[in-house]
């Protein structure tokens, strides 16, 4: 007699779960067809799709357990990064947007340098104050930075040569949506590698119990310093990408508290033990955000970000697509031993 | 040659000293349990010999090398691990998966956890009796099972010696009888053990050998039934006896 499978029920939601992700991928890849001529539709779900990026990205950290409130700090050095050097040097958004990355990892080492022995509340208060350094430091060094006045004509999104053809991606709101869902995909293969290696779960280790994973051979504080650098590499690329998006930056606006709370929101409420939640949870509440609440509310429409991290914590604490998939692990499947 | 030797070891804590000048040696394939009342100093010398704690003066050798000074994954490299005494169980992650961590950080590193390491993972699993749970999240697990997942764990590791802080307490007599059966099997496999048992239920039945601390110092050590009978370990489980009491009185104010 062979006995039920007792996972019948998270394999039903496993199931439920892949027809939905293939659903909202066929969703993204026609957009630009459903939204027609409405530029405003298709901006939206661009910066929805970056801040998705931002929020995977914040997510590679949180993984180890480390709690950051200062990826702005990332971000926006990203962004300044790659906005002067394409417009002081004229350098190509190609090289530019890859530097800002590496700009922010440099960043990423000063936060270790100071913050490596913090854990948990205290690590992320630190993270939160730090954001104040590259913030002042743009703000001030006028000479270097253009200060307070920002960085305006910034050059668009790089354009593309394939043989003869040449597209010019930030030509037209379709060319930038879509160089942002292929960055987009490419990160979340990105992500997926990351959780499901050995790398994955040594930072999931360190997350649940430190002591218990440095007792297995896990060299806690190299793998927790690998995942600050991933994370931050990527958030200075989604920096990068949103300068040349918007084509205009000020210190107050990329390393405001918008950009280190938002993908914090993101990764609570779709769920910041799974790999694509904090992504979904961006796709769906930034545009139900500007499109639903912010003609009701111009003021206020951001209450939506407050509210739901609330109603995330009291009845849904792994996030939505965390309570999708309680109770199965996808990465090891167990079976009979070979 | 000893596989795992204590010389002079103390630790001091701010004024108090938590080990005091702890002299002791495991031989390879022994089974040793560690004894004593609350604070004795029990789980400091585990964290000593594992690298948790740095000694305040002393040695650890483990074979030829001088581990006192090592960092706890390389103690663990060179075939130490532990149990805690608080299972810490890695709660979000698969029973499997909590072995797998243990197989996958031993010397080579690679991308993916190889198939040989989920097999032996999953043999520990059938070892330790939870091989019909792999899939269950960790922190679903009863005290019982995460003892054992622990132990599993740690064995992932393989390592020549393994250090047990309290195993079975809070155990029935049954599950505690179930658990030396399964030390007795790790013994089996050429694991050497280093068991800390306040009540002594599981060393009493498995260990060749007794080590007895009380306050930081070495009070007894030897077979079983000589430590048990010995009037120090007596004394500091159920304190003096009245006679010895007035004794010892009398000596102090003389």
């Amino acid at each position: 007699m062979t006995k039920a499978p007792p996972t019948s029920e998270p394999l039903k939601n496993s199931a439920i779960a892949q027809v939905g992700l293939l659903l909202g991928l066929a969703i993204l890849l026609v957009i630009p067809l459903l939204a027609g001529g409405h530029d405003y539709v298709l901006q939206v779900f661009t910066h929805g799709l970056l801040l998705a990026t931002l929020a995977l990205a914040w997510n590679i950290l949180a993984i180890s357990g480390s709690i950051s409130l200062g990826h702005a700090a990332f971000f926006g050095v990203g962004a300044y990064t790659s906005g002067l050097l394409s417009l002081e040097l004229g350098v190509s958004s190609w090289a530019t947007i890859p530097t800002a990355g590496l700009a922010a990892m440099a960043v990423a080492v000063l936060v270790w340098l100071f913050c490596h022995r913090l854990r948990g509340a205290y690590f992320a208060l630190a993270t939160l104050a730090f954001v104040e350094i590259p913030r002042v430091l743009t703000d001030n060094w006028d000479g270097l930075t253009r200060g307070s006045l920002g960085l305006v004509g910034l050059p668009g999104l790089p354009a593309l040569r394939l043989g003869s053809h040449h597209f010019d991606i930030s030509a037209s709101s379709i060319g930038s949506y879509y160089f942002v869902l292929v960055y987009g995909l490419l990160l979340l293969a990105v992500v997926t590698f990351i959780f499901r290696s050995n790398l994955g779960l040594a930072l999931q280790a360190i997350r649940e119990e430190e002591t218990a994973a440095e007792s297995l051979g896990i060299q806690v504080q190299r793998y927790r310093l690998l995942a600050l650098l991933l994370s931050a590499l990527f958030s200075g690329i989604t920096g990068a990408c949103y300068a040349h998006l918007i084509r205009y930056i000020e210190p107050g606006m990329v390393y405001g508290l918008h950009f280190s709370a938002i993908p914090v929101i993101f990764a609570i409420c779709g769920g910041r033990f799974t790999i694509i939640g904090p992504a979904l949870a961006a796709l769906v509440l930034y545009p139900m955000d500007q499109f639903l609440l912010h003609p009701l509310l111009p003021a206020g429409h951001e209450f939506l970000y407050g509210a739901v991290i609330i109603l995330a914590i009291l009845f849904l604490p792994s996030g939505f697509w965390g309570q999708l998939w309680k109770g199965q692990r996808v990465s090891i499947k167990t079976g009979s031993i070979e | 040659m000893s596989l795992l030797r204590l010389e002079a070891l103390s630790k001091r804590f701010g004024e108090h000293w938590a080990l005091k000048g702890i002299d002791f040696s495991l031989e390879e394939g022994e089974i040793v349990g560690l004894v004593g009342p609350n604070g004795a100093g029990k789980t400091t010398l585990f964290n000593l010999i594992t690298g948790r704690h740095k000694p305040s003066s002393g040695r650890v050798w483990f074979e030829s090398k001088d581990i006192t000074f090592c960092r706890p994954h390389e103690i663990q490299r060179f075939g130490v691990s532990r149990t805690f005494q608080s299972s810490r169980p890695f709660a979000k992650m698969s029973v499997l998966e909590n072995v797998v961590v243990g197989r996958i950080f031993r010397g080579e590193l690679h991308l993916f956890p190889r198939p040989t390491d989920i097999n032996t993972a999953r043999q520990l699993l059938e070892l330790v009796g939870l091989a019909p749970k792999g899939d269950t999240i960790a922190g679903e697990l009863t005290l019982s099972e995460r003892r054992r997942l622990d132990l599993a764990r740690a064995l992932a590791t393989e390592p020549r010696l393994l250090l047990l802080d309290e195993v079975v307490a809070g155990f029935s007599p049954l599950a505690v009888k179930q658990a030396a059966e399964l030390v007795q099997r790790v013994r089996e496999r050429g694991v050497t053990l280093f068991i800390v048992d306040h009540f002594m239920s599981l060393s009493l039945r498995v260990s060749d050998r007794l080590l007895a601390l009380d306050h930081g110092k070495k009070i007894a050590e030897g077979k079983p039934q000589e430590v048990m009978r010995n009037r120090e370990v007596i004394r500091a489980y159920l304190g003096m006896r009245r006679d010895e009491e007035a004794h010892s009185a009398n000596q102090a104010g003389s």
